[in-house]
Order: structure tokens, then C-alpha cells, then sequence
């Protein structure tokens, strides 16, 4: 019994010939003798980062970067107990990342430029390499609200002014300061969070939330679908949809900023190659790219000198829209982000 | 392969022929199975706490009672729309019935999740059920992610071993015998009734039970288009493993849903004997 | 009554038969995702199916472990099966039992005790991991369909075969075996099909570079929700309607073919 021999044979004669061949971006057919594995959200953002850190990485180092999706937590903290790697960098939020240093997860920066010799301020915080900033929006379907739909979060609660049904991440720590927001506290007085007064107004909405999504894709497609008339999502993949020509609408005002990191799986075979990644995941030019690309907001401030100023403009980090937005501030959460998270999903399962 | 040797001897030979697949169950089918046992008292900490929670807290509970539920309304669906199908199987004419035969042994060998796939096609927003609705100029309810939609997809996906176990029972039942009873001045209904059912009873209860059975552990089609507020014991001991590695609380439900399965085998097993469920 | 039955048996098989049928015009279909009826018709996704590696590869590796579960159970299952249906011996109700097993536990209560076990054992997310938990949920389903073609064959056969003088080995190659050949096919395919179309435990146990093809539809299902899955169910579909309606063909042909000789 040899199924890994015989299946990776049958894998070089039949998906070597119609499937590298045909179709395979570029990237595939480096051969180099290392390969790294990066798990991505697929979509726009999973093109974005091939061309602009992937590729750019490959060329550098000659060592390929397989993107492995979908994107999950729950994989990271798995991996890392099992000892069999799904992938050796990820990309993690910032309630993820408390939570991931809490169980140990993640690899320790210290010796990396990142801490050594930061190339910008903040470049490494918790174990990440800050990377982009990006938006929790409101969208709808323009059809359903032909008058304009929910502009900020208390109306998006609204199921008198606005009835449709509802959709949000599936994700506490993005969650819970929204339905804060939505029950009246102020933008700007959100943290330490009053987590029981978040479930309070959680509860409010829970009827009309049809499904909790856990995949940008899915987002998108259950929008797409007309399944959702009102969807709490990241703005890129809004934007995206609105450049498909779908009939949906966008709304900035309130959008929850919150940071992106990548950060390397604790423990991977890979790590030497894993922490170069995130050194030069951070570069101006790189991340500039990535963000034109993926319309996030880079976090590197040098990246602007790389972006036009209609480029900038898409992204959640603008200066339009400062003062209608608000930002996580995860290490002033107001509570064990774990535990909050627990909560949620029992929450949602009730 | 003669059996005149003698009982020890031919117990030996016996053993011999069945040690290597026995020994195999054992590696690689008991001691996984004990570990969820053992994770359920032993992780993080040795103690009954992760059943005292399931028994207390009552999130689990209704959880185990949801799942019991659906899995009644289920095998109840089934057999109120396996019985007709069977029984215009069994009543049908020959070649009529192999290509109805052919239609339901083809559901049955299609994967689970084409089958989820397909439901979630045709109950969406933008799906057939939903342009049929909006001929009549009405507008179609929400369909996808409720347990109306978990509910019919599960239906479908089991109603095969609920039309096979029934297909048995009534091809064998004599066909003269309705009629026979007929005959003697019975109205139709009450052969059915008094004639087919209880022959059929045997039939019945295997896929009942079988239906049970396996809708109880049911993991990938409610979670991909149930309902989030009405989740399977099978999806939240999954969720538990994958979001929080909270590997005790997942075996204790795995034991309490292992437990729940055994005991309507049991009951059956008492009954009829295990080894008819499946033949 | 009786009519009344029989018309709603026909609507029950309507039930049946649609879903199955949705799949085949939807994977032609030029939707993004669940639109029905398709918006306008083309191949791409087709073509998309057989030339992404991230398709392909899944495939590949599901037939493998599919083929490599069904030798493996069949080897382990026949002499299994040849004792607890031939012979007399002590413990033999204690291993029907256990052989019947792997069908009575819920594959989620199995899920999560490979996912633990084969961590301890360095096989998650391998190839023989995989197999040795596909292997022991096919055995029940090989056991009872090789018993039930062991239980119909005549002895006669094989003690003839043995009173002429051919060994026992012999008397199983060209006696016992050409007789019993379908069944040994059947359990080989319920093992092969058990194993291609598991679901649960391989989303808990495979991992990245053996990756099944059910996982890869998950995955699937839950993110884009795009017609490939359809395209992938219709070949899915394809193949089970060649498995089912094949035997019903070949056992009418052979009929015919018999009664044709005198």
C-alpha cells in the first residue's frame, strides 16, 4: 500500500499534462526546492497578493509560495498542536491575534528586522507584521432599499425602518463594538467594551440574521445571490461587487477599521523562509501594490509614495473618511477576547 | 476447507482468518474510539465536568433535543413519503419498477454533498422554487438556512434507505393476498390498513430506525444550509474541535450522541437482531 | 386508496429524481454562483474543472485513496468473512458484531478520534492515515455484501474440486474464486465508493497536500458556491448512473444471451 507514491505519480502524468500546462499562472511552474505555504482569502484579495508579494518574493529568493485557502483560526491553532502544517503564514485580524498569542501560536519576531530595526513605526505588534487596514461596511441590495437603504449601524438594527434579512461575520471581536455602536455608544467611546451590553443589542438583530458568514467568497456570493437584503462585510470585497456592476450599494459611514497582520504558524518546518516572507511582505512598493490591488489601506506609511491620490481614495484609511469611521483598539478590549468569543458562538447557536 | 476436523482445531483456523482484520479494527477503529472516551474525561483536566456541563448548562440540551427532534421529523417525512413511492415500486410492473428502482439506487449512490449542493440550487433566492413562487406574482419566502431547508434536503437524502427497506418488505408480501381480501368484500383502505401495514411492519420499523440513526449524527448538510440558530449535535461538537480545540467538550457530546445511536441500535438489535438493519 | 398511493409514489419519485437532475443543466450554466435557470450556457466551467490543479489534484487523490481503501479491505475483509460465514467457532457472535461496528458510530464521533489518534501517530493529513481510517469504515459494507454472495454459493463445487485432488489453494483460485468474482467486485466498489464519497472524517483528517475531493466541495459550497461543484456533480452523477444502470443492462443482455442458447 503506497497511495502516496502512486497518487503523486498519477498527479505528475495526468495533472502535470492538462492541468500545469494549460491554465496554471506563472508562479506554479517555478520548480524551486522550497515552497512556502500561505493561506489567503481567496478572490481578489488571494490575486492581489500572488502579484504583488508572492511573485515578487519567488524572484527574490526562489522559493514559491503555494496560496492555500480557505482562511481559518481554528486551522492555525490545529496545526500547531498536530505538528502537520495546512500552511506556515497567515494573515490574522486583530481580536486573532490576541487569541493567538494567548495559546501560543504564533512564531516570536524578535529576531527579525521587524523588532530589530523597524522599518516604520508599529511594523510588528504581537507577534505580526502589520500589514493593511481594512473596513467592516454596511452593503444592500439597491433594489431592496430603492429609497436608500441603513446609513449607519443603528439603522442596519432597524428592522421596522429597514425589514430584510440580516448577515455578519462570524467573528466576536468584530462583532460585538458594532452592536455597540448600533445601541448608541459613542465612536469614540467604545473601549473598554461593555460586552454584555453587546450582547443585549446583539439580541435585537438575531431574528433577522439569516446565516453568519466565515469566508470573504461567501460574502460576496450570498449578496450576489439576493440571499442577504443587508450585509455587514469588508469593504474591498463591496467595491469589487460594485465593479462587477452588481446592484449593490456601499456605505462608509461608521465602517469599523480594523488591522490586518501576517504571522507565521509556531513550530513550521519553514520558519527561516516564513519570517523573510513577512520582512518583505511590509516593503513600501510591495504592500502598495497589494493594497492598489485589493483596495485595503496599507499600514506601512511609506507605501503611499507608491499610490496615486485616486488610488488612496479607496481605501478605508482616506482622509474622507476620517471622523465617520472608528478603529478596533483590541488590546483595551474589556474582556477576555476568548471567553467573548465562546460567548458568541453559543450566542448564535441559541 | 472439509469440516469434519475437530471444533478446537477449526476454532483456531477460524480465529486465524478473522485475526488480521480484528486486529485491525482494534488499531485503527477501537483505540480511536476509546480516545474520544478518554479525551471526554481527561481534557484539559481528569473529571466528569464536561457531562455535568452537557447535563447543566443548557445550551447542550437543547442542542441534544433539536437534533432528536429533527431526526424524528425526518425519519417521520420519509416514511410518510417512502411508503407511497415502495409501495407504487412493488405494485408497479416489472420494467416500470427497475427504472424506478434505477432512480432511487442512483439518489442513494449520489455523494451527500452533490445532493446538499443541488438543494441549496434550487431553494435560493435565485432558484427554481423561488421563480415559481413569483409566477403566481407572489414573493417567495426565505428558504436557505432554516430547518424547513435543512429539513427537506435530509429528507431527500435519506428517504432511499427508507424506500429500499420498504421495497423488501412489500415485494415480498404476497400480491395475491390483497387482492384475495379483496375479494372477500374488503374496501381497499382497510387492505391497506389492515392487510399491507402490519406485513409491512418490519419494513417500517428498519427505516424508521435506520433513518433515525443516521440523521442523528448528520454534520455536513445542516451546517451548510440549516439554520444557525437550530444546529445538529454532530455540527457543534465539529465546531468545538475546529474553532476552539476544546477536544474534551467535543468527546463528551460524541460520547452522549455515540450513546444515543447505541441505544436505538440496542433497542432494535433486541428486537429483530442487528445484522437484518442493514441486509 | 391504492391509486391514491400510487400517484403520490410517482410525485415522492419526482422528489427524488429532481435534485439529481438540477445539477446537469446548472454545471452548463455562465452563473456565478446559485442562479437557476442559468442565465446563458457555455463549457467553462468544464474547462475550468479539468485544467485547476486545485481540482484536479483533490481528484487524483480521492481516486488513490479510494483505490488503495478498496484492496486493502478486500484482503482484510475475505478470510474475515469466509470463517464468520463457513465455520462454527467460539466468538463468533462477538465478531459479527464488531465487524458491523463502523456503521453504527456516528463518522463525526469518528472524526474527532482520528483527528487525536492519527496525531499521535504522525499520520494526519497523510495518505496512510487516511486510508487506514476509510479502510476501517468500509469494512462493514464489503462484510455484508461479500456474505451475502458467500452464503448463495454451492459447496458441492469446491468438495468436488477437493476430492479430485487439487489443493486447497487451487480449488479457491479456479473454483471458488471464478464463481465468486462479482462479489468480491461488489465489496471492492461499496469500499471504493464508501471511501470516494466520505465526507466527515476527511474534512477533519486530510489536510493540504491530500486534500479529497468531498473536502475540496465543501470548501467549496461554503465560499464561492461557483457551478464547478455543479460541473464536478454532474461527472459525480455521470459516473454512479454508469455503476447502477451498467448491471441492470448487463444482466438483461446475459439473460437474453442464455435463452438464446438451446
Amino acid at each position: 500500500m503506497a497511495p502516496n507514491g502512486f497518487s503523486r505519480r498519477a498527479a505528475l502524468t495526468l495533472g502535470g499534462g492538462v492541468a500545469a500546462g494549460l491554465a496554471a499562472p506563472p508562479f506554479r511552474r517555478v520548480r524551486a526546492a522550497e515552497v512556502l505555504h500561505v493561506n489567503t482569502w481567496g478572490g481578489i484579495w488571494e490575486r492581489a497578493a500572488i502579484k504583488n508579494l508572492f511573485e515578487p518574493f519567488t524572484r527574490d529568493t526562489g522559493v514559491e509560495i503555494r496560496p492555500v485557502s480557505p482562511v481559518s483560526f481554528a486551522k492555525l491553532a490545529q496545526q500547531v498542536r498536530s505538528g502537520a502544517y495546512e500552511f506556515d503564514v497567515t494573515t490574522l485580524g486583530a481580536g486573532e491575534i490576541i487569541r493567538a498569542n494567548q495559546a501560543n501560536l504564533l512564531e516570536k519576531l524578535d529576531n527579525t528586522d521587524l523588532v530589530k530595526n523597524p522599518p516604520f513605526l508599529g511594523a510588528a505588534f504581537q507577534n505580526g507584521a502589520s500589514s493593511h487596514a481594512f473596513a467592516t461596511v454596511i452593503a444592500y441590495q439597491k433594489a431592496k432599499y430603492p429609497n436608500g437603504g441603513p446609513q449607519n449601524w443603528a439603522d442596519f438594527w432597524n428592522l421596522q425602518k429597514f425589514p430584510g434579512s440580516r448577515c455578519m461575520q462570524r467573528y466576536a471581536a468584530r462583532i460585538l463594538p458594532i452592536a455597540l455602536v448600533a445601541d448608541g455608544v459613542p465612536m469614540d467611546k467604545l473601549y473598554p467594551l461593555d460586552i454584555n451590553r453587546a450582547f443585549a443589542s446583539l439580541d435585537k438583530i438575531k431574528p433577522a440574521v439569516r446565516t453568519w458568514w466565515t469566508q470573504g467568497q461567501q460574502s460576496q456570493q450570498l449578496l450576489r445571490d439576493g440571499e442577504i437584503d443587508c450585509i455587514a462585510l469588508w469593504h474591498a470585497r463591496t467595491l469589487e461587487l460594485i465593479d462587477q456592476n452588481q446592484p449593490v450599494e456601499i456605505v462608509w459611514n461608521q465602517a469599523e477599521i480594523e488591522r490586518a497582520y501576517w504571522v507565521v504558524a509556531r513550530g513550521t518546518p519553514n520558519r527561516d523562509n516564513a519570517l523573510r516572507y513577512l520582512e518583505a511582505s511590509v516593503k513600501p512598493e510591495r504592500v502598495a501594490g497589494f493594497c492598489r490591488d485589493s483596495a485595503n489601506g496599507p499600514l506601512n506609511p511609506a507605501a503611499f509614495n507608491f499610490l496615486s491620490e485616486a488610488e488612496a481614495a479607496r481605501m478605508p484609511t482616506a482622509p474622507a473618511y476620517r471622523g465617520k469611521v472608528f478603529e478596533q483598539d483590541i488590546l483595551n478590549f474589556g474582556g477576555d477576547v476568548n471567553a467573548a468569543t465562546q460567548r458568541f458562538e453559543r450566542w448564535i447557536g441559541t | 476447507m472439509s469440516a469434519s476436523l475437530a471444533p478446537a482445531r477449526s476454532s483456531l483456523r477460524s480465529w486465524l482468518l478473522v485475526a488480521p482484520l480484528i486486529v485491525f479494527l482494534i488499531a485503527f477503529f477501537l483505540v480511536p474510539l476509546a480516545q474520544v472516551a478518554i479525551m471526554s474525561v481527561s481534557d484539559p483536566e481528569w473529571g466528569l465536568g464536561h457531562y455535568v456541563e452537557i447535563a447543566t448548562d443548557g445550551f447542550h440540551l437543547r442542542v441534544l433535543a433539536d437534533t432528536f427532534l429533527t431526526a424524528l421529523i425526518v425519519s417521520l417525512c420519509c416514511l410518510l413519503l417512502g411508503f407511497p413511492l415502495a409501495y407504487a415500486m412493488a405494485a408497479a410492473p416489472p420494467a416500470l419498477a427497475a427504472a424506478m428502482m434505477v432512480v432511487v439506487t442512483m439518489s442513494f449512490w449520489t455523494s451527500f454533498l452533490v445532493r446538499t449542493y443541488a438543494w441549496m440550487v434550487l431553494l435560493g433566492s435565485r432558484g427554481p422554487v423561488a421563480h415559481l413562487f413569483s409566477w403566481f406574482g407572489l414573493t417567495a419566502p426565505e428558504l436557505l438556512f432554516t430547518r424547513f431547508s435543512s429539513t427537506v434536503a435530509m429528507t431527500h437524502i435519506l428517504l432511499p434507505y427508507m424506500v429500499l427497506s420498504l421495497y423488501g418488505v412489500l415485494k415480498r408480501i404476497e400480491p395475491s393476498l390483497p387482492r384475495s381480501a379483496a375479494s372477500l368484500g374488503a374496501p381497499p383502505s382497510s387492505v391497506i390498513r389492515h392487510v399491507v401495514l402490519p406485513l409491512a411492519a418490519p419494513g417500517i420499523v428498519n427505516g424508521l430506525t435506520l433513518v433515525f440513526v443516521l440523521c442523528l449524527g448528520f454534520y455536513v448538510t445542516p451546517i451548510l444550509l440549516g439554520s444557525p440558530r437550530e444546529q445538529m449535535v454532530a455540527g457543534v461538537i465539529g465546531q468545538q474541535v475546529e474553532e476552539f480545540l476544546a477536544f474534551g467538550e467535543a468527546s463528551a457530546m460524541a460520547v452522549v450522541l455515540l450513546a444515543s445511536t447505541l441505544v436505538v441500535l440496542g433497542l432494535y438489535h433486541r428486537r429483530f437482531g442487528l445484522d437484518r438493519l442493514w441486509g | 386508496m391504492h391509486l391514491a398511493l400510487i400517484l403520490l409514489g410517482a410525485v415522492v419519485l419526482a422528489f427524488v429524481a429532481m435534485p439529481l437532475l438540477i445539477v446537469v443543466p446548472m454545471s452548463f450554466s455562465t452563473a456565478v454562483s446559485l442562479e437557476f435557470p442559468p442565465p446563458g450556457w457555455w463549457t467553462g466551467y468544464y474547462a475550468a474543472y479539468f485544467s485547476d490543479a486545485r481540482w484536479t489534484t483533490p481528484t487524483l487523490n480521492s481516486l488513490g485513496i479510494a483505490a488503495a481503501v478498496s484492496v486493502l479491505t478486500v484482503l482484510l475483509v475475505t478470510p474475515a468473512t469466509f470463517a464468520v460465514v463457513r465455520h462454527r467457532f467460539v466468538g463468533k457472535g462477538l465478531v459479527n458484531l464488531a465487524l458491523m461496528l463502523p456503521l453504527a458510530v456516528p463518522h463525526i464521533v469518528m472524526a474527532i478520534g482520528y483527528y487525536a489518534f492519527l496525531a499521535d501517530i504522525r499520520l494526519l493529513q497523510t495518505f496512510p492515515g487516511i486510508v487506514l481510517a476509510h479502510t476501517a469504515l468500509s469494512v462493514p459494507l464489503a462484510f455484508l455484501v461479500l456474505s451475502a454472495n458467500l452464503k448463495g454459493f454451492d459447496r458441492g463445487l469446491e468438495r468436488a474440486a477437493l476430492s479430485l485432488g487439487a489443493t486447497p489453494a487451487r480449488t479457491f483460485l479456479h473454483v471458488t474464486m471464478p464463481v465468486l468474482w462479482p462479489g468480491f467486485a461488489a465489496a471492492a466498489l461499496f469500499a471504493f465508493v464508501q471511501s470516494f464519497d466520505e465526507t466527515v472524517v476527511a474534512l477533519f483528517i486530510s489536510g493540504r497536500d491530500t486534500e479529497t475531493l468531498p473536502r475540496k466541495m465543501f470548501d467549496s459550497i461554503r465560499t464561492t458556491a461557483d457551478p464547478v461543484i455543479a460541473v464536478v456533480s454532474t461527472l459525480l452523477f455521470a459516473a454512479v448512473a454508469v455503476l447502477v444502470i451498467a448491471p441492470v443492462l448487463w444482466r438483461a443482455v446475459s439473460r437474453r444471451r442464455s435463452e438464446a442458447r438451446p
